[in-house]
């Protein structure tokens, strides 16, 4: 498996950082209570923090260096913070009842979704300057999860978790591999994120107080 | 120079501005219509400086404005001045009826201008990475104007639209991603690998496997904002939910934000993998959205509903022209942009008279239109003829110049299958507007308008697009006949 092999010490640790992050994916994937899923992104994030810092030390750019700082401090930090005091601690959501396929078979199709990333872009040709090849074929792992996650879960929250997985697994592509983003774009897609994130918290809550004061499921929109 | 495109996308927050200072519709409309139309001589402008000559181009592409832009800036400029008109009587009758409080009122213009503001630079930027952030923007602005009224249905349409737009996104990032990599061998700094014209230029160097994943991946993530089968699911919920004019900004000029993402990548992978490739994934789509469209138009009971499925259809017919390719076909899915975007701004605007003086979106409760209403439902009635494409209107020009060239590209089975559906399409939409538009008047009606100056401005931007129909369907002005020549010789 030439292509798995670690090229320096940084992507080592940038590799091993990278599998925690899938692992992450994974273990929100394998569970159903609302606190677990926020905690396991929350420390997805930091984790991811951590790559991109390792990205801006072997490369030598300050820019990412900012890029890991907003990571750690509003996707670390603040959305799993803020996600579980206006959703889950207010409506007092505990476990997760929208659960379409169970835990075990959706952890089964998560393994065969990582072997199917592998199979498909294990084999890659190295692309240029790149600091561990190891990363495509995790990233794109780590993005389908996500949008396992946003299939197989019925309720807002989780579906809302979902997307900021898969929304990690782009980004920490974007920054291990194309250290060479111009800023502006990748200053500009982790703004869209932030913004994404409030509205759909500000939505979730909506719906779910809507829910609470008008009785049941809301109706399908009429036909 | 490098001024118009920065004064097109910016103006519309005019708009947002007066949202922030004033609660007052008409004040708020009027000043984002004065913006529009600035923002309108802006994109005139820039068509007429980039005319057959050099793009205006910014370091890194970050904005580029070459023919196809000012094309589709146009045409994104054109429904937000329709929609801004449409939007002052809409939002004051519903101010004036207490369906929309002050704030929201607000928040309504204030998104307004974010939404025209973001749809206007995407269409001005050739630097992928850009692109993505732009057109992620306009999804952001547009969803809680989907949401603004505020009931229970809507806020579901809302979220199923941010969560599958932002799903389809991320796979578009992660298209570009790919592309980027295809491109990390090219020489040249890293800046310009994400930069369309580099990429254009250089395409026959790039890495084929890359570019091909990276490739179909920016057609289902942008296709999933112009509402491709199947990637669809969000457009009619978000269609009907939203409040009228913004209806028509959806379906006007947002579906076209995302043809225009698509076609910079058509342009990239016909030049690195030959034609055959994008022509084969856009066919594949185009034909899947024209089949399911024109299915889901018959017997649909909710009438802004209907509109939606036709204008997944008409993305279809698009995707179609783009995958047969040539002269004709190109120029025949550019013109038919241009028409979709204009006839679905009529219809929309026109339903939003429909939802105010009837109170409902379901067609069998809607009868008699063109006696209680008699100018919307003129306008309804022969929008409707055009929208699905009969003579002597802008969409039959360029749906027969679609078919035309699937007749050059050689493949008349797909020609027959594409006249067989739109038939259906014909029938399965007329059915439903001709028995809402025609017959007694029946069931409940109010005013829709408080007062004379609503009216008027209701009816003045669908009666103008409705002109635009008729002027494209019997000439295409020689200004943009050589624009659209343009823009094909670009994309060729």
């Amino acid at each position: 498996m030439q292509s798995l092999a670690v090229v320096s010490s940084g992507g080592l640790l940038l590799t091993l950082v990278a599998v925690l992050i899938l692992l992450c994916a994974l273990a929100c994937l394998g569970s159903k209570l609302f606190d677990r899923y926020l905690r396991y992104y929350g420390l997805q994030s930091i984790l991811l923090a951590v790559a991109a810092g390792t990205a801006a030390y072997l490369d030598h750019e300050p820019a990412l260096w900012v890029l890991c700082a907003l990571t750690l401090c509003l996707k670390g930090i603040a959305i799993p913070y803020a996600a579980r005091r206006f959703l889950v601690r207010r409506l007092g959501l505990k476990r997760d009842t929208g659960v379409t396929v169970g835990l075990s078979v959706s952890l089964i199709i998560g393994a065969g979704l990582c072997a199917f990333a592998y199979l498909l872009l294990g084999s890659q040709p190295l692309a240029h300057g790149v600091i561990s090849v190891s990363i495509i074929p995790i990233s794109t792992s780590v993005i389908l999860l996500g949008a396992l996650m946003m299939v197989v879960r019925r309720h807002m929250v989780a579906q809302l978790v979902g997307w900021l997985i898969m929304e990690n697994g782009a980004f920490l592509a974007a920054v291990t591999l194309t250290a060479s983003f111009p800023f502006i774009v990748e200053a500009g897609i982790f703004f869209d994120v932030i913004a994404g994130v409030l509205i759909m918290l500000a939505m979730a809550t909506g719906l779910a107080e809507q829910m609470a004061t008008g009785g049941g499921l809301p109706a399908r929109a009429p036909e | 120079m490098i001024l118009l495109p920065i004064l097109a996308s910016c103006l519309p927050l005019l708009g947002s501005v007066a949202g922030l200072l004033t609660s007052r519709a008409q004040l708020a409309g009027g000043i984002a219509v004065a913006a529009a139309v600035g923002s309108l001589g802006a994109a005139v402008a820039e068509a007429a400086m980039t005319g057959g000559g050099a793009p205006i181009a910014s370091a890194g592409s970050f904005i580029y404005v070459d023919g196809i832009s000012a094309f589709f800036a146009i045409t994104v400029a054109i429904v937000v001045l329709l929609a801004g008109i449409g939007s002052i009587a809409y939002v004051h009758a519903q101010q004036v009826r207490g369906e929309l409080s002050p704030n929201r009122v607000r928040a309504y213009f204030v998104l307004w201008g974010l939404f025209a503001g973001s749809m206007v630079a995407s269409v001005e930027t050739a630097n992928l990475g850009l692109l993505f952030v732009l057109v992620e923007a306009c999804t952001l602005a547009s969803v809680v104007l989907v949401a603004i009224e505020g009931r229970t249905s809507g806020l579901e349409a809302g979220w199923r639209y941010v969560i599958i737009s932002s799903l389809g996104i991320t796979i578009a990032l992660v298209g570009t991603l790919f592309v980027f990599f295809a491109a990390t061998a090219l020489p040249g700094s890293p800046e310009q690998h994400l930069t369309w014209a580099y990429l254009v230029h250089h395409a026959r160097q790039l890495d084929g496997t890359g570019l091909r994943l990276g490739f179909l991946l920016a057609v289902v993530g942008y296709g999933t904002k112009v509402g491709l089968v199947p990637m669809h699911t969000w457009l009619p919920d978000a269609h009907a939910e939203a409040p009228s004019p913004a209806s028509a900004m959806l379906s006007g000029a947002l579906l076209n934000v995302g043809m225009y993402a698509i076609l910079r990548y058509v342009v990239i992978a016909d030049r690195a993998l030959g034609p055959a490739y994008a022509s084969h994934v856009l066919l594949t789509f185009g034909f899947l959205s024209v089949a399911l469209g024109a299915l889901f138009l018959v017997r649909r009971r909710d009438f802004k509903r209907l509109w939606a499925y036709s204008s997944v259809e008409h993305m279809g017919i698009i995707a179609i022209g783009l995958g047969f390719g040539g002269v004709l076909g190109l120029y025949g899915a550019l013109l038919h942009t241009l028409n979709h975007a204009v006839g679905k701004a009529v219809l929309f605007l026109a339903g939003g008279t429909l939802v105010l003086a009837y109170e409902t979106r379901q067609a069998s409760r809607i009868s008699g239109v063109l006696s209680s209403l008699p100018v919307t439902g003129a306008v309804l009635l022969l929008g409707s003829l055009a929208v699905v494409g009969s003579p002597p209107f802008g969409l039959f020009i360029s749906e027969f110049t679609i078919v035309r060239a699937g007749l050059a590209a050689q493949s008349p089975a797909l020609v027959g299958l594409l006249l067989l559906l739109l038939v259906l399409a014909f029938i399965g939409f007329m059915y439903t507007t001709s028995r809402m538009v025609l017959g007694e008047p029946k069931g409940q009606q109010r005013q829709p308008y408080p007062g004379r100056l609503g009216a008027v401005l209701a009816a003045v931007p669908i009666l103008l697009g409705l002109a635009g129909l008729l002027v494209l369907g019997l000439w295409v002005p020689g200004v943009l006949n050589s624009l659209l020549m343009h823009s094909v010789e670009v994309i060729r």
